[in-house]
């Protein structure tokens, strides 16, 4: 049989960020592929060390509008580190609670874009009303639908009242109603399970070589996740679970990334209750040192990394960080061999990518 | 697990390298353990990588920059960070300045390929060894290490219009203090 290369990208109807895919194809199934990416790159870390310390809270939340909230928190975590600044105990619940509501957001959003690509309109509609719920719950809280604005050095700049806490809880509640019959339909509708059931699969042994992170490791059974192997923020004192699959497709990904929301409301639920009294934030504008220090957190795609080195004055020495959709393109070389052509915008979509994010 | 990922980790770097790094680790106040290891001789990071695979550790990524030395003379350096279930232990090396060669880690460990290739063209660091070593996000036509010689906007367009601008701000506040 002829083989063709079918030129995917750099824009297409399914992937509304430019990445270009040249896929290698035998009739209709494919063989291999190249990635080409640059299209977007805004040099960003230069960006970074031409602005002072808190500039770069304002400039880290505009890399990607989906974790939004993991960017300027991990960077704060990590001048705190350097300063040696403890958070007050109230703003670290606050952080986690902020995070949490974005990471039910962006999983709802991915959810929505799957059943959007397979065709299922209604289960797309479906999955962004649902998403609704939450998005205004960030609207009411922080008064914005994506980038929250939430973190500053030291703690955070929001607080909740027993009125928000309320408006909070009440929500959630509405949301896993919701959810439950999303999550069913998932689970057990046939055509999703058709188009998804062993559809992109990246065995165990790949993820671990590969060094992929976030709902795409815990898809293929890596049992990883940074808000339990190095705890930050008030994650230490919470209980829940890691939702691991081993089905190791897109199916496996997608149930891993709907587990998660669940998990998420409980975490919400949790910090709502024991929320401890005190200040959000230290009190004073604190003097970064010189020193090094890297911080971690669990963006909503994955582990996500900041490596910060600073001289003693208001702008980083340097300023690096890795994002979870960074590591993941590789494996799209396991993913997707053998098949169809049909699937590939299932299977880029299966990984969670950012383009935004990946190219900074 | 942790504790003894660590303990395995320094002897296996002593049995490697010897006498020749310097490690020290962290425990913050949640627990979390960071490395910070240094080594003297940067084409040692080939055998870090194979003790990192060893203990089914991964890349998490890795940071150029340059710093200064005591003579105030310009120091390129990489920051390896290495995941080693949840530790993260940052490895530094430093590249001589006249040739900016060093090996690759991505024949032993996968994970640094992409992280390898960014170094490559934005900090103009000869990957030696590396498998595939194309261009990741720039254009061909842009020079490897732009980020050494980035030029700012207000240069490349001539400071025609910030030039104008600053008078104008500076002339406002003259007067002011004259005033």
């Amino acid at each position: 049989m002829s083989t063709f290369t079918i030129p995917v990208g750099p824009l297409h109807v399914a992937l509304e960020e430019p990445m270009y895919f040249k896929v290698e194809v035998e009739g209709e199934t494919v063989v291999s592929l190249d990635i080409t990416a640059g299209h977007v790159h805004r040099g960003m870390e230069l960006l970074a060390m031409n602005r002072n310390f808190y500039q770069n809270i304002t400039l880290t939340e505009r890399l990607c509008s989906l974790c939004s909230n993991s960017h300027p928190c991990t960077y704060c975590m990590a001048l705190e580190k350097i300063a040696g600044i403890q958070v007050p105990e109230r703003g670290e619940y606050l952080r986690v609670i902020a995070d949490e509501i974005k990471r039910m957001g962006s999983n709802l959003f991915n959810a929505g874009i799957l059943a959007h690509i397979i065709g299922f309109e209604s289960l797309f509609m479906h999955a962004m009303e649902i998403r609704e719920i939450v998005q205004d719950i960030k609207e009411t809280i922080y008064g914005n639908r994506m980038n929250l604005a939430a973190n500053c050095i030291g703690g955070v700049r929001y607080d909740l009242t027993t009125e928000k806490v309320k408006y909070i809880t009440k929500q959630l509640e509405c949301l896993k109603k919701s959810l439950d019959e999303l999550y069913d339909i998932y689970t057990k509708n046939k055509f999703v399970r058709a188009r998804t059931e062993g559809v992109g699969v990246l065995p165990k042994e790949a993820a671990i070589h590969y060094g992929v992170v976030g709902p795409v490791a815990r898809g293929s059974g890596i049992d990883y996740d940074v808000r339990k192997k190095s705890p930050y923020a008030a994650y230490d004192r919470l209980k829940f679970d890691v939702p691991v699959e081993e089905g190791c497709d897109v199916r496996a990904r997608v149930m891993v990334r709907l587990r998660e929301i669940f998990e998420a409301i409980k975490i919400v639920e949790q910090c709502l209750k024991d929320l401890p009294h005190g200040p959000t934030c230290i009190d004073y504008l604190p003097e970064i040192p010189a020193g090094e220090a890297v911080a971690k957190s669990e963006a909503p795609r994955g582990e996500l990394i900041y490596y910060l080195r600073t001289n003693g004055t208001d702008t980083p020495e340097r300023l690096k960080w890795r994002v979870p959709t960074y590591m993941n393109w590789e494996a799209l070389h396991v993913m997707m061999p053998g098949n169809k052509v049909s699937d590939i915008p299932l299977i880029i979509n299966s990984i969670d990518p950012c383009i935004s994010c990946t190219e900074r | 697990m942790e504790r003894k990922i660590q303990e395995d980790f320094a002897a296996e770097l002593t049995e490697a390298v010897g006498e020749g790094f310097s490690l020290r680790w962290e425990t913050d106040s949640k627990g979390v353990v960071t490395g910070w290891c240094r080594l003297d001789d940067h084409n040692q990071i080939t055998d870090v990588a194979r003790i990192v695979s060893k203990l089914g550790g991964r890349v998490i990524t890795a940071s150029a920059y340059k710093t200064k030395n005591a003579q105030q003379a310009e120091v390129r350096e990489i920051a390896y960070h290495f995941d080693l279930d949840g530790c993260t232990c940052t490895v530094t090396i430093e590249i001589p300045a006249s040739n900016g060669k060093v090996k690759s880690i991505t024949p032993i460990l996968k994970s640094a390929d992409w992280t390898e290739r960014e170094l490559q063209e934005l900090y103009g660091i000869k990957l030696v060894g590396h498998p595939n070593p194309k261009r990741l996000f720039l254009d061909r036509s842009i020079d490897e290490g732009i980020m050494d010689k980035l030029i700012p906007l207000s240069v490349a367009m001539n400071g025609a219009s910030t030039k104008t601008l600053w008078e104008k701000v500076f002339a406002g506040t003259s007067k002011e203090v004259n005033g």
